[in-house]
């Protein structure tokens, strides 16, 4: 199989210096222990419709990669043969500032596209994790990877308006188009957000941006118990503030990050973040409301220093990925903004039941609890069935993107799909009738 | 291949009748309508200017009954076409002759209001407008706003994607639904979205939300409702040039205010407004824009003046900001009006739906212009300019020998000058039937073929809505069309439109 004519095929489309099947280099991007059996660089979007069109021939199987920072998630491949890397896919193609657009290749980190859009004062507002470890845009996209900003600003799948993408017989198609309102034709560009490279290879992305705003300021406050907090969110929510984001961090979380960052031993309790972005008159009015609503439901804080608010939010965004001796999972729950507080409660239970750590970032006005444990295989892996059956008898969901390979094949990543999976079924198979793209990485 | 009406099917003697009574044991004799005259009131949506009578209407009160029909239609080869208030523009809801239609307008139950997680769960029949009327005593709205907002049905929105004048800021239909109970084409009943966020797997209700009809009929809708703003201020400035105007757009978002919606109007539509709803707009002006702003005080307060001094820059003869929520709302009468408004200049005019990035609206304006003179047709501009989105008002007298043809011509490379500027086609209206040879400017034959094979894994024989959006061989239907002639609801003033 290794010397079989397609990788020497392959191989020829993108060029020898593009292609890489050392047993090192194999054995460093396995998939949840699928190693692949070479690994391509291709350059252009040409060059992946090629590459599409002799696997699809062929049958051998191609797992999409940016740069690899959420390869923990989904369920283990069926097969990885070839990893198609879009790490050379990196331009920026086109930012129209006054049109408030811009296109950029997938491959791009994330990072990068941000600090050629800041050159004209605005960005993409998407604030997932793995940023600064090189998160690209096409994996945001395909995993539909989002952080607290989304409050304010929705998740990639709000405010994608057209891309280009490699079928898997390796047509290249366009959705969507350049402008921020078009009804023409069906939405393709959304069937791709959350479709983890299972539909097409992404190449290239149109985004709506917004102006970088004037001013930030996080307000941070500690509650005597989970339902002072909860209210806390209420109000804010049932506020005229336009707020970014609204971070709900449970003890054992807020009272690591505070240690970590110096702001006293205060706040090893439920912990609330409060993120306002806008011209600076409108930050500090609306800084003083949410002191004022905070402390009405018993909330003792302060504002976070200029010099330690950015510092702040990264650890919310990549607090779960911060190094564990235990065995651990990273898990994302979505539920209703009303069931937060009873995923916590729940977290409790399970500490006391099963011996966990677990530590909670919930994005209290969308009702996403990014849960962090810690603790025996075994205890872990209860610890995700409970959380489950809890998220999803309760209309919600429990996804896990990340587990110790220990525990991990003992865990579905993805929980139910609902009375839609059938459906997904058969467009997967519309799309990808030899089921060769990330085959059993989402079902 | 794209589906297209089916070609006539051989049926037995006595089908019809049969298939009729069946129909009305599931959905019993109030159900069903037969009658020519009552069949008459369904031939068209207000795109009038297609008009074709369907077999029967169903009138069906749950989504299981829905899916049974759809079943029963699904078995005998029957194609289908949803509807719901009939106020598209594109003829989306046009019947097919050997088909059904399906109303929703019975399931219009507002079944669930929940404040404190932001959400409404209503069956598709509900209308805009009500849905905002169910939420606004807790200080909410539902924020996309077509401006048939009073009789439009959130079914419809769905399908059409529909937007309104604040879509630059607050997004569309897209942005604002969170679940969808859907019966596909065969029947089944699926689930996707929902109240709560990120469902895993692919975005089912992302595809259906503006997919026209064509995936199958929406019996249920989870909606995100919002916050209202602390405030909201609005102005107008009027300019000698409409390239101004234009140029103004750019420049306020350059300055990184996103206005919650920007608007529009040449001097045509300025005079045939003014003499129609008194708003007082400066007839002798080449153009206004009106910018209207909202969110907290200290927000709007200080990007009020950034908004002035862009619209000074580039020669606003005058600037007037509406002093309360009573000459907001005249502002916006004039704008709101503008279609109807139209029908006093001309006796018939077609509306186009054409969206260009912001930046090149001046250019595209100067295009259209040209284009005008080559015709020999006045074009009325009417514009949501915060995204693009143009209304172009291509008037004619269809009494004028070839003239309505030529309407329609001019149109068409209107909607060319668009998608060369780097936009769309249609920006809110859809493609419906009156579009879909133009869909072929956008989409090349690899992106049509994609969008096909979507549609078989939802709809295996095209049996929903089929002839709709897609480009097709056939050109029966078009032949002997008429342009858009005038919607009874809004000749009668009850339904504004954008």
């Amino acid at each position: 199989m290794t010397e079989s004519p397609i990788f020497n095929e392959l191989t020829s489309i993108v060029g020898g210096e593009n292609a890489s099947r050392d047993p090192e280099t194999l054995e460093s991007y396995a998939v949840d222990g699928v190693v692949p059996k070479i690994i391509l660089f291709p350059g252009n979007i040409e060059q992946i419709s090629e590459i599409m069109k002799a696997a699809s021939q062929a049958g051998v199987s191609v797992v999409p990669a940016g740069s690899g920072t959420k390869k923990g998630m989904g369920n283990k491949p069926l097969g990885a043969d070839v990893i198609l890397s879009t790490k050379k896919l990196s331009r920026v193609i086109e930012h129209e500032s006054a049109d408030l657009v811009a296109t950029a290749e997938c491959g791009i980190a994330l990072a990068d596209l941000q600090s050629c859009l800041r050159r004209k004062n605005q960005f993409l507002p998407v604030d997932p994790p793995h940023v600064p470890g090189g998160a690209t845009l096409g994996g945001i996209i395909a995993a539909n990877d989002s952080g607290p900003l989304r409050l304010r600003y929705g998740t990639s799948r709000e405010l994608m308006i057209g891309m280009k993408v490699v079928r898997a017989d390796g047509r290249i198609f366009k959705g969507g188009s350049k402008v921020v309102k078009n009804v023409a034709g069906y939405d393709m560009p959304k069937l791709f957000v959350g479709s983890f490279g299972t539909l097409g290879i992404i190449a290239e992305a149109t985004f709506r941006l917004y102006p970088v705003p004037e001013s930030s300021g996080t307000y941070i406050a500690s509650f005597e118990s989970l339902d002072d907090a909860h209210g806390a969110v209420r109000s804010l929510i049932d506020s005229a503030l336009v707020i970014n984001a609204v971070e709900h961090l449970n003890p054992a979380l807020a009272g690591t990050m505070a240690e970590r960052l110096g702001f006293g031993s205060d706040f090893n309790r439920y912990t609330l973040a409060v993120r306002i972005m806008n011209v600076s008159r409108a930050v500090e009015d609306q800084m003083k409301a949410v002191m004022d609503i905070t402390r009405g439901s018993g909330g003792k804080g302060f504002i976070i220093g200029a010099e330690n608010e950015e510092a702040f939010w990264h650890e919310v965004r990549e607090f779960p990925w911060r190094s564990s001796e235990q065995a651990g999972a990273v898990l994302k729950a979505g539920v209703l903004i009303s069931d937060v507080p009873r995923v916590f409660l729940m977290l409790d239970e399970i500490s006391g039941k099963y011996g966990i750590r677990a530590r909670a970032a919930a994005r209290a006005g969308n009702g996403i609890v990014i849960i962090s444990i810690d603790g025996d295989g075994e205890s872990v892996i209860n610890s995700v069935k409970e959380l489950r059956e809890f998220s999803e008898s309760a209309g919600g969901s429990l996804t896990v993107r990340e587990a110790s390979p220990d525990i991990k094949p003992a865990l579905d990543a993805w929980g139910g799909m609902g009375s839609s999976l059938g459906l997904m079924k058969r467009i997967k198979t519309a799309f990808d009738p030899g089921n060769i793209l990330n085959p059993g990485r989402l079902f | 291949m794209q589906s297209s009406t089916k070609e006539t099917i051989e049926r037995p003697p006595g089908w019809k009748k049969d298939f009729g009574e069946r129909l009305t044991r599931i959905l019993g004799r109030d159900g069903v309508i037969y009658a020519d005259d009552e069949l008459l009131a369904y031939d068209a949506d207000a795109l009038t200017g297609y008009r074709i009578k369907p077999l029967f209407v169903v009138l069906p009160g749950t989504s299981g009954e829905v899916s049974r029909v759809m079943k029963m239609c699904y078995e005998e080869d029957v194609p289908f076409v949803p509807r719901g208030a009939g106020t598209g523009l594109s003829g989306g809801a046009l019947p097919t002759e050997e088909g059904i239609v399906i109303s929703l307008a019975r399931m219009n139950r507002i079944i669930e209001v929940d404040i404190p997680n932001e959400r409404v769960v209503v069956e598709p029949g509900v209308t805009n407008l009500s849905v905002t009327n169910a939420v606004s005593s807790y200080g909410y709205y539902y924020a996309p706003d077509p401006s048939s907002q009073i009789v439009c049905t959130i079914g419809g929105n769905v399908a059409e994607n529909s937007g309104g004048v604040h879509c630059l800021k607050y997004g569309v239909t897209a942005n604002h639904v969170l679940g969808l109970e859907v019966v596909l084409p065969d029947g089944e009943i699926i689930e996707t979205g929902g109240k709560t966020p990120d469902h895993p797997g692919y975005d089912i209700m992302g595809l259906m939300v503006g997919s026209e009809g064509l995936l199958g009929i929406v019996t249920r809708v989870t909606l995100r409702i919002i916050k209202k703003p602390e405030t909201v201020k609005t102005l107008f400035a009027s300019f000698d040039r409409i390239e101004d105007a234009g140029a103004s757009v750019s420049g306020i978002t350059a300055r990184g205010v996103i206005p919650a919606g920007m608007e529009i109007m040449d001097n045509l539509c300025i005079r045939s407004v003014e003499e129609a709803v008194h708003a007082g707009y400066p007839v002798d002006a080449g153009s206004i824009l009106l910018v209207e702003l909202d969110g907290p005080r200290a927000e709007v307060d200080a990007q009020m003046p950034v908004v002035e001094e862009v619209l000074r820059g580039h020669n606003a003869l005058e600037i007037r900001i509406a002093r309360d929520a009573k000459e907001r709302d005249l502002f916006w009468k004039g704008r709101k009006n503008a279609f109807p408004a139209m029908g006093r200049v001309s006796s018939d005019y077609y509306v186009q739906d054409g969206v260009i990035p912001r930046s090149k609206l001046a250019q595209v304006l100067g295009r259209i212009g040209e284009l005008s003179r080559e015709y020999g047709l006045s074009v009325g501009n009417v514009f949501h300019a915060g995204d693009g989105n143009l209304h172009p008002l291509v008037l004619y007298n269809s009494k004028n020998e070839g003239e309505s043809e030529k309407a329609l011509e001019l149109a068409g490379r209107i909607l060319g000058v668009c998608v060369e500027a780097g936009g769309s086609i249609t920006g809110e209206h859809g493609v419906g039937n009156d579009k879909k040879r133009f869909l072929s400017l956008m989409f090349d034959e690899n992106d049509l073929d994609t969008m096909n094979l979507m549609r078989c894994a939802f709809d295996s024989k095209g049996l929903s809505n089929p002839g709709k959006v897609f480009p097709t061989p056939r050109t029966c239907v078009e032949q002997g069309m008429k342009p858009y002639a005038g919607h009874p609801l809004h000749k009668a003033g009850l339904g504004e439109m954008y």
